[in-house]
């Protein structure tokens, strides 16, 4: 695989360029100290890499019609309203079922997870950091419907993450496979996996990597609480790394050791203060990029989830602070913008249906905590908005996948399913049914 | 007093009873204004939200008389007021015949001809019973404001889907009249009833048929009570609370519902011991 395609999944690489996507790969993970490739130079090379991915495979014109097909079509019909997610089209299970085959399926033979399918080149390699992540997705799903296959498939990929750890305790960033440096934030969210796989299966060699990953971010994280240098995107310091925090705080857990839980509240405190009153989050920092509800939503959802965990009530309400003021939005507009412009003032006129997943899983946690139904209403209509655009036919790699943006041509992941956007959703469909379930218990107590 | 009724359609049940009821109280409205039956958005807004087969049913609806044992009217609570010369009446442009008013048909209620032509009628108040989110150079029109019949106590329960919201939450049932102000349903409060029928339903269609009939007599008593000089209206205390609530889900729907029977269960069996 070229350099050019070994864009790690969750960095901000794609934007829309004559209709094709431009998949570049912002290394993230690359230091600053390397000299940047010449941007117009480097873009037509990966327009020319993902239309070269036509050619090698010929058959996949007819998907991408007609996926382009089906989205403008659908563009054209979709009037939002007041009831547009009100009721349930597809059944959350079918949904969920579907989502989850698309991960089992995205499996690649070293045990990874592939980051996306692409439309134009089919599934990429594996990608370590999304793989991480998936693992607790997978247990969950393992337990809710009694599925071994997929917790035979989060042991592999747990296996496979642990391979390659790094001897300083890091994990690299971008693809597999790629020329990778230690990055902060696929190390944290590898560590998801890793935290999860102890707890599931009890064995102490998960933990003592775990442990390696948590001293390692210890280490490199600066005086301020944040992460910033060689091992950070662009070399700078971003706030949607509270999900590093909220990793660090399930080891501290895990691990019974506070000093991770010390050094993830050094980063939350460092977070808090970019928090506006606007509910608008400074420093997510993506330099010429957009702000990506993506990365919004990882903000407040790392935040959130630190907050509980650490028992911090000011995390916790400045979580919910910008979580109501985008609960708002949605529910007033139906829809949540892809990308925003600071104080949520404006932004891009497309879906991330990724953030749209994360952002349920937010509201859902929200109504967990605060028991406020107003989150619960918001997540289930949100879920069936996303479970609505989820393919239900085609072939494998994009029956049942999250599309990076609706319609496939908006500026997240054009073109792609992508395995993160399933995770999401499958996390918060999941969740859906968990705490519907427990209200409904509740309700039926009193 | 001087009263225009605004309406989302001429074929809106609510509309057609409020304004005769109006009417029947010795208020007949000096005019309605009302957004068009079936235009390009409706249609394609009602084709997404239901597909084909939904929307014919819909439109079937709205056209088609309701039940024969109901007096050819949907919601059974408002056959009175609906009732004129022994035949239900069964669009606005049939109450406007029967009570002699004008009915100003516009694409939107903040057009500027739609205001243009309630400034003409130059009304003391309006009466909203459906349609646009009225902007402030309507809504500074009337002499003394817009008249709004939400169908929950406010301030507790603001938004949508609020009968359902006040089961969910277990704030009791009832109707606020309030004047509608920039904010939604943050108005001056006018007259707040506790709704006293909730254990006689048997759904939540019941239940809201019910309570727009229960807040269409509390209209015509704040219009008599307005015109009287008996009343004054309120500010809501909120205490900054944001309490508005959306559309709710058909999964919340379903557990507002089984604690609506439950409140006729209950209802039953105490009346049963009695």
């Amino acid at each position: 695989m070229s350099k050019a395609d070994n864009s790690p999944a969750h960095d901000p690489q794609f934007r829309t360029h004559a209709g094709l996507a431009d998949h570049g790969p912002v290394t993230s993970l690359q230091p600053e100290t390397t000299q940047e490739p010449n941007p117009e130079r480097s873009k037509a090379a990966k327009v020319m890499t993902e239309a070269a991915g036509l050619l090698r495979g010929p058959l996949r014109v007819f998907p991408l019609l007609l996926k382009l097909g089906s989205d403008k079509l659908r563009l054209s019909f979709q009037a939002r309203h007041l009831y547009a997610y009100a009721s349930t089209l597809v059944p959350t299970e079918t949904a969920l079922r579907s989502t989850i085959g698309w991960i089992h399926a995205a499996r690649r033979p070293d045990g990874g997870i592939a980051a996306y399918y692409s439309l134009l080149t089919g599934y990429s390699e594996s990608y370590p950091e999304v793989t991480g992540y998936i693992v607790p997705t997978l247990y969950d799903f393992a337990r809710f419907a009694t599925d071994q296959s997929s917790r035979a498939i989060a042991e592999q990929a747990t296996r496979w993450l642990v391979s390659l750890q790094m001897p300083s305790g890091a994990f690299p960033g971008g693809l597999h496979g790629d020329n990778a440096r230690p990055s902060v934030f696929n190390t944290g969210q590898i560590l998801f996996g890793l935290v999860r796989g102890f707890a599931e299966t009890g064995d102490a060699n998960l933990l003592n990597h775990a442990a390696a990953a948590g001293d390692w971010l210890d280490k490199v994280q600066g005086q301020d609480g944040a992460w910033a240098g060689v091992n950070a995107y662009r070399g700078s310091p971003h706030t949607y790394y509270s999900m590093v925090s909220w990793a660090l705080a399930q080891l501290a857990r895990g691990a019974k050791d506070d000093r991770y839980s010390r050094t993830a509240e050094r980063n939350l405190d460092w977070i808090l203060a970019h928090f506006q009153p606007s509910g608008w989050i400074d420093g997510i920092n993506l330099r010429e990029h957009p702000t990506y509800l993506h990365f919004i939503a990882y903000a407040i959802q790392g935040v959130l989830e630190c907050g509980v965990l650490l028992q911090r009530d000011d995390a916790v309400r400045a979580a919910s602070r910008s979580a109501w003021v985008l609960l708002r939005k949605f529910e007033s507009h139906k829809h949540l913008l892809g990308a925003y412009e600071p104080d949520f003032s404006r932004g891009l006129r497309f879906t991330c249906l990724t953030g749209n997943a994360q952002m349920s899983c937010v509201w859902l946690r929200l109504f967990d905590v605060t028991k406020d139904l107003r989150y619960l209403n918001a997540g289930l209509k949100m879920n069936e908005l996303v479970k609505r655009l989820l393919p239900r036919h085609g072939r494998r790699g994009v029956m049942g996948g999250v599309a990076g943006s609706f319609p496939a041509w908006g500026a997240y992941q054009p073109l792609r399913y992508i395995s993160w956007g399933c995770k999401f959703l499958a996390d918060a469909l999941m969740l859906e049914e968990r705490l519907v379930h427990e209200f409904e218990a509740a309700s039926c107590g009193s | 007093m001087r009263i225009v009724v605004l309406c989302s359609s001429p074929y809106g049940e609510t509309g057609c009873a409020v304004a005769a009821r109006m009417a029947q109280s010795g208020y007949v409205p000096a005019g309605a204004v009302t957004l068009p039956a079936g235009d390009r958005g409706t249609l394609l807004r009602k084709l997404g939200q239901w597909g084909v087969r939904g929307s014919l049913r819909y439109a079937w609806s709205k056209l088609a008389p309701g039940p024969a044992d109901q007096g050819g009217v949907r919601n059974p609570h408002l056959e009175t007021a609906l009732k004129h010369a022994g035949k239900a009446l069964r669009n606005l442009h049939e109450v406007a015949r029967a009570y002699g008013f004008p009915v100003f048909t516009c694409a939107g209620q903040n057009s500027p001809a739609a205001i243009a032509q309630v400034r003409q009628w130059s009304p003391d108040l309006l009466i909203f019973t459906g349609g646009d989110i009225l902007r402030k150079e309507l809504l500074a029109v009337p002499r003394y404001g817009v008249l709004n019949s939400h169908l929950a106590l406010l301030p507790e329960i603001r938004g949508m889907s609020s009968p359902e919201w006040s089961l969910l939450y277990d704030v009791p049932l009832g109707v606020t009249i309030h004047y509608m102000d920039a904010g939604i349903d943050t108005g001056p409060i006018l007259l707040r009833r506790k709704f006293p029928h909730a254990a006689d339903c048997n759904s939540l269609n019941d239940l809201r048929n019910r309570m727009i009939a229960f807040g269409m007599e509390l209209l015509a008593e704040t219009v008599a009570a307005l015109d009287k000089g008996t009343i004054s209206p309120l500010a809501q205390a909120d205490h900054g609370k944001d309490t508005q609530f959306f559309v709710m889900h058909e999964r919340l729907k379903a557990e507002a519902a089984r604690r609506l029977e439950r409140t006729r269960q209950t209802s039953l069996a105490g009346k049963a011991n009695a």
